[in-house]
């Protein structure tokens, strides 16, 4: 019921816009930081489930996972509650000693015991993310051989295989990896879900915020925690409201009635810049929106196609315009800010070259072609400002509209010509993105694994065993080397035109200060938040 | 064969059933020119069906080809862009002008689809009674139970979206006000000598219901539909605001709102246009109804 939102919203607008002048300029209480975002995503609270934005921003703020990295360099990991790690001399088992005197929001200490029953809880609960522990070999009935306490503070992770220790270590400070009060959550378990069901809309965690409360579509209303290990929060309180309309959290931020807006968009950014009381803040994100064309269809498969539609996007003018300071040119499969990441941007809009490939390829006059399209504003403006270059060469490209399950579904089921796509990184690791982009082991249609390249039907043996070699590399530095090869040859061969990478924005009232925008969502920070 | 002339028309004494006929008309439409807001009302659908019929000419824009998306975007209504360009720098004025067409075809194949099922269903219920006329009630009530654009979402919501879909959508929830309509018309009809006459001289129910009751009923059901077009317009128009009439890059009015809404603090043009073009068409529809209920009722003639 979305559409139902947003005319809703559409009607509050109407009326707060008649109700301005009637208004007196609102102010938010001054230990309280009231932050308006479309929150209607959240469908859990328990880091075993979470995989979405809004929900894994939440937990960053008031869960701790065992590593942790430098938001502005994510090559330097460190310690969080894990005090230490030690690699065994196969590669395959981490040794983590906890960090002693931490406390979880109850007040009950921080022991290995909890790290312990926090990862064998995500793997046997197997909800969306627990695939980011698992792929190391873990599952339900191997778990608790796998990862085991050897003292009150200790404990080992072990692994099928020799993985890069980045990787590993990566995939724990994903949400799933955080660390749940153990005590508190089995004081609510029920029929043995390790109180999932209870953890779902309440909190047993430890870090700068306390959860109190979620209304779905409503609030979040997270309470500073007195027993947190790190500096105390300037903020008693922060709230999230749900405010799904752009230019209604436009005009709450410009009236003073919310610190931070948080889904602004292009025309939004621009006309907030001018004014004095607000400070646009920005950081680069890890999705990627990128064009998935499908191997399946005949023109598409061919390689001077594939290679002529990456010059039949306007991506500059699209990134200036449509997504100005929501998005910026990027062409290649891992996102900025990730190991190993190729920042080399070859394709521009070139209109005689691309008809110069399509005519190589014996199709001088074009060809027709659909294109899957989610109907959210952005998605369809980029659709269209694309079909409109697609067409100077020749190319026919009909949109397909779809609500987001559709266009998904019709996606994963390998039925489409074109996909135009959103990709966000599951984790801070580069294997995150080339498992998806640049591997498919089995190109069948009922092949158990499906990721992108699977999607697009794209059989690539050669560039799979480039990616899973790359996993099992120790050395950083060569390591980033071998994601730089694969993905020169990616960008390419491969049937996806990679465009942008995802610039987060939001807008402040200049005296709310220290909000932290992360690479990953669980990395935005708003624990030194003053105001 | 005597001349189309204004006494011919009015002869108090037609001498031919077509002279009688074209004669009816005629002082329908003096009655109806009488009443100049039914004229603003024909004067705007006339107005709109010209400028969807010669949409290609008046135009000066590709409706669905945008110019340079770094210079011509959002611009405001100017010379060159009476109506201003959109967030695709698309011009506004070439975009309604063919959005007039999907407008103009919505309202006519809803009018086309809805009508004959409502008096197909109002006539034969109204005429036959008893156990049809209960089953084809209840239906209708059915149908009447929910709010139209609720009823239209979930029928689109189960075909999908396109124009199509809602076109069937909005006729599916529309014919039930005519097939009550109808059906009351009947009941005051079906009883009376004439229909007796034909039905003792061996007619058939068919030929009776097609020749007799339906004719009758006609005139209210053209009103009640005119008046109804404006409803029409507007459901059409709330599904292409819901992403789920016209789909993009398609010109439809609503879907045209619904893009603009996101600029409508710093570029008003850009939803307002569009939504002076569907306030404006609605109007004509209505006036124009209203006028000709005024000349066509027969129980409010004076």
């Amino acid at each position: 019921m979305n559409q139902f939102h947003t005319l809703v919203a559409a009607a509050s607008l109407a009326l707060t816009t008649a109700l301005t002048p009637l208004t007196a300029k609102a102010e938010t209480p001054p230990d309280t930081l009231i932050q308006a975002w479309s929150i209607d995503d959240i469908i859990s609270l328990d880091p075993a489930e979470v995989f979405e934005f809004t929900a894994s921003e939440i937990l960053g703020n008031s869960y701790q996972g065992l590593v942790g990295y430098d938001v502005n360099d994510v090559s330097n990991i460190f310690g969080v509650v894990a005090e230490k790690w030690d690699i065994s001399a196969d590669g395959k088992t981490f040794t983590f000693t906890i960090r002693p005197g931490m406390k979880f929001a109850s007040g009950n200490p921080i022991t290995a015991e909890d790290a312990v029953f926090s990862l064998q809880r995500a793997v046997k609960l197997d909800k969306s993310p627990a695939f980011i522990l698992t792929q190391f070999g873990l599952s339900a009935d191997n778990v608790e051989e796998k990862i085991r306490q050897t003292g009150d503070m200790t404990f080992e992770f072990e692994m099928d295989q020799a993985y890069a220790p980045t990787l590993v270590l990566y995939c724990l400070t994903a949400t799933v990896g955080f660390i749940v009060d153990k005590k508190v959550a089995m004081e609510h378990e029920a029929d043995g879900d390790f109180g999932y069901n209870w953890l779902k809309t309440n909190y047993a965690g430890s870090g700068a915020f306390s959860i109190r409360d979620w209304r779905a579509n409503e609030v979040v209303v997270l309470e500073r925690n007195d027993n947190y290990s790190g500096d105390k929060a300037p903020m008693a309180r922060a709230i999230y409201r749900h405010i799904p309309e752009a230019s209604t959290q436009r005009l709450l931020l410009e009236q003073g009635d919310i610190d931070i807006a948080r889904n602004l968009g292009a025309e939004e950014i621009n006309a907030l810049s001018s004014n004095p009381d607000i400070v646009i803040e920005s950081g680069v994100k890890g999705s990627i929106y990128y064009l998935g064309l499908s191997q399946k269809n005949e023109y598409l498969s061919k390689p001077e196609v594939r290679e002529a539609m990456k010059y039949l996007v306007d991506y500059q003018a699209i990134a200036d315009t449509i997504m100005k300071g929501k998005v910026q040119v990027h062409q290649a499969f891992l996102p900025k800010g990730f190991l190993g990441a190729l920042e080399d941007t070859p394709y521009s809009l070139n209109v005689e070259k691309a008809k110069e490939l399509l005519a190589k390829a014996g199709l001088p006059d074009g060809f027709s072609v659909t294109m899957d399209t989610r109907n959210t504003p952005e998605i369809t403006g980029m659709a269209q400002a694309i079909q409109q270059t697609m067409a100077q060469a020749g190319i026919k490209m009909e949109l397909i509209p779809g609500d987001g399950q559709q266009t998904l579904t019709k996606y994963r089921a390998r039925n489409h010509d074109i996909y135009i796509g959103r990709w966000g990184p599951d984790y801070q690791d580069p294997h995150t993105n080339a498992d998806t982009f640049a591997r498919n082991p089995n190109n069948a249609d009922d092949a158990t694994s499906k990721p992108l390249a699977w999607r697009n039907a794209w059989d690539i043996p050669e560039m799979t065993k480039m990616a899973d070699a790359a996993v099992l590399e120790a050395d950083a530095g060569k390591r980033a080397q071998m994601y730089i090869d694969i993905q020169k040859e990616h960008q390419m061969t491969s049937p996806f035109v990679i465009m942008f990478q995802e610039i987060e924005v939001l807008g402040r009232r200049a005296n709310v200060k220290g909000f932290v925008v992360g690479p990953s969502f669980n990395d935005n920070s708003f624990k030194a938040v003053t105001k | 064969m005597s001349a189309l002339s204004r006494e011919w028309l009015l002869s108090e004494q037609p001498t031919s059933r077509r002279q009688a006929r074209l004669g009816q008309v005629y002082r329908t439409w003096l009655s109806l020119r009488s009443n100049w807001l039914a004229m603003v009302g024909l004067g705007i659908i006339v107005v709109l069906i010209l400028v969807a019929l010669f949409a290609d000419v008046i135009a000066p824009y590709d409706p669905l080809a945008g110019g340079d998306l770094r210079t011509a975007r959002l611009l405001p209504p100017s010379w060159e862009h009476p109506f201003g360009t959109d967030e695709q720098a698309r011009d506004i004025f070439s975009r309604i002008v063919y959005g007039s067409r999907l407008t103009l075809m919505v309202v006519a194949l809803v009018a086309v689809i809805a009508t004959p099922i409502g008096l197909l269903v109002g006539t034969t219920a109204g005429y036959f009674g008893g156990w049809v006329d209960t089953v084809l009630m209840r239906t209708t009530d059915i149908f009447l139970a929910f709010p139209r654009l609720i009823l239209a979402l979930a029928f689109v919501a189960a075909l999908g979206p396109g124009i199509e879909n809602a076109i069937i959508a909005i006729a599916i929830t529309s014919w039930p006000p005519y097939a009550r309509l109808a059906r009351a018309e009947t009941l005051t009809i079906r009883d009376s000598d004439f229909i007796n006459a034909a039905r003792l001289q061996g007619a058939s129910s068919l030929r009776i219901l097609w020749g007799h009751v339906t004719p009758l009923c006609l005139s209210s059901v053209i009103i009640r539909v005119t008046l109804d077009m404006a409803g029409i317009i507007l459901t059409a128009a709330g599904l292409g605001f819901l992403g789920l009439g016209a789909q993009p890059p398609q010109p439809e009015w609503g879907a045209m709102i619904a893009a603009g809404r996101r600029f409508l603090i710093d570029f008003w043009w850009v939803a307002t246009i569009p939504g002076i073009a569907i306030f404006t068409v609605s109007l004509g529809f209505n006036l124009l109804g209203d006028g000709l209920r005024d000349v066509l009722d027969p129980k409010a003639r004076k």
